[in-house]
């Protein structure tokens, strides 16, 4: 009964791209203080984003901060268990550059929808690919935070290191699930796009991209 | 208790290995990465970047950096280099032509610095094609006997078959583990 549970398969994930930006409840007022301070700063760092309180309220830098023209051009999630994919969303090659400035605008915030049994994942291989424009960068990280909520989930950290000028990249990595009690789960399926994530990606230190999305587990 | 918590996390990052993928362009690096990996192998373009996966093997996590070996990528391999427990070179065993030069750079690793006590393991890959190079002369015009800064292997492979490439990455990891995770 329990191993014929376990071989249940997932439903795959969807995605969509709100036009407008949902904004957040705002989870304390000492937050929106701190975001005001880090918005007027001259550059945001990665012990910045690690101390905020929560999910940020609006974006910390524009598309235009992408002054090493990153793009993300694929996002993959499998299941390491059953190696299912997940979830899979690729960027149409070939476009203009007047639809390409609106996708990078509408492409910052992803809403994403996944079945219940997603929150009972343990192991999932998470796949970025993505290009860099003429200039190398000497050191690309990417910082992704989830919160349900007002509580702090889980936080990402990776670092790509070195990035060649003019390449595409591809990289795959293991995120370890927490393990979430049953109250929490039912909470999470309960309450629909409260779950919410702030990707930051700094280069050298410095960042360049904000990228934000919210998850419901209901399909 | 919280002592114990933090030891067996550390003792989990310890357990990482970061393991780059070098070789000529076209020598199969990324063909041999995706079969390790059990991924499907029939679309596969030149690396014009860099493509890492992380896997779990042998108690092991696997942090695999495979990185483009086209000759105008190759000025950038230097930016790879740090904490690199392990490189695998990946060799075109029927590309005669250019043996003299996969030579020459796996020379040219062999004397970075920061490549210092990686162990080596040198997959001689297509292996399986007619006119391919036997391995032993492959040792032999890569001058492996004379390498005493690294440890060192090669095993012929076939990155289409996955032949060997189980037995080629466990000696790989048993060298790596056997150097940096001794209390184990």
């Amino acid at each position: 009964m329990k191993a014929e549970q376990q071989q249940q398969s997932i439903a795959p994930g969807s995605a969509t791209f709100p036009s407008q930006m949902p904004r957040p409840p705002p989870v304390t007022e000492q937050a929106i203080t701190t975001e005001a301070e880090l918005l007027a700063k001259n550059q945001i760092t990665p012990n910045d984003v690690l101390a905020l309180p929560g999910i940020t309220q609006g974006f910390l830098c524009s598309p235009s901060a992408n002054v090493y023209n990153i793009e993300f051009t694929k996002f993959q999630i499998r299941d390491l268990d059953t190696e299912h994919v997940l979830f899979e969303i690729a960027k149409p090659e070939n476009e203009t550059e007047e639809n390409l400035q609106a996708q990078a605008e509408s492409a910052r915030y992803v809403r994403y929808r996944f079945a219940p049994n997603f929150l009972k994942l343990k192991t999932v291989g998470a796949t970025v690919e993505f290009k860099v424009g003429d200039v190398p960068i000497t050191h690309f990280r990417m910082i992704e935070r989830h919160f349900f909520k007002d509580r702090l989930l889980k936080c990402f950290d990776f670092e790509f290191g070195f990035c060649m000028p003019n390449s595409r990249n591809n990289c795959e990595h293991i995120y370890e699930f927490p393990q979430l009690s049953q109250q929490l789960m039912d909470d999470m399926i309960n309450n629909p796009n409260e779950t919410r994530s702030d990707s930051f990606y700094f280069v050298e230190n410095k960042l360049v991209m904000h990228n934000k999305a919210d998850y419901s587990y209901d399909a | 208790m919280g002592f114990l918590k933090i030891l067996r996390k550390q003792r989990a990052r310890e357990r990482e290995m970061r393991i780059l993928i070098l070789g000529l362009d076209n020598a199969g690096k990324t063909t041999l990465m995706k079969k390790f990996l059990d991924e499907p192998t029939d679309t596969i373009e030149p690396t014009l970047g860099f493509d890492i996966k992380t896997v779990h093997f042998k108690d092991f996590q696997l942090n695999l950096w495979d990185v483009g070996g086209q000759k105008s990528l190759r000025s950038y391999w230097k930016n790879y280099f740090e904490s690199t427990d392990a490189l695998i070179w990946v060799v075109d065993s029927s590309d005669r032509e250019r043996l003299l030069q996969c030579s020459e750079e796996l020379k040219k690793l062999l004397g970075e610095e920061r490549l210092a006590g990686a162990s080596l393991l040198v997959l001689a890959n297509k292996s399986d094609l007619p006119g391919a190079i036997d391995v032993n002369s492959i040792a032999q015009v890569l001058d492996l006997h004379s390498i005493k800064s690294h440890h060192w292997k090669i095993f012929s492979c076939c990155a289409l078959s996955g032949d060997r490439l189980v037995q080629a990455m466990t000696w790989l990891c048993d060298d790596v583990g056997s150097r940096l995770f001794i209390l184990d």
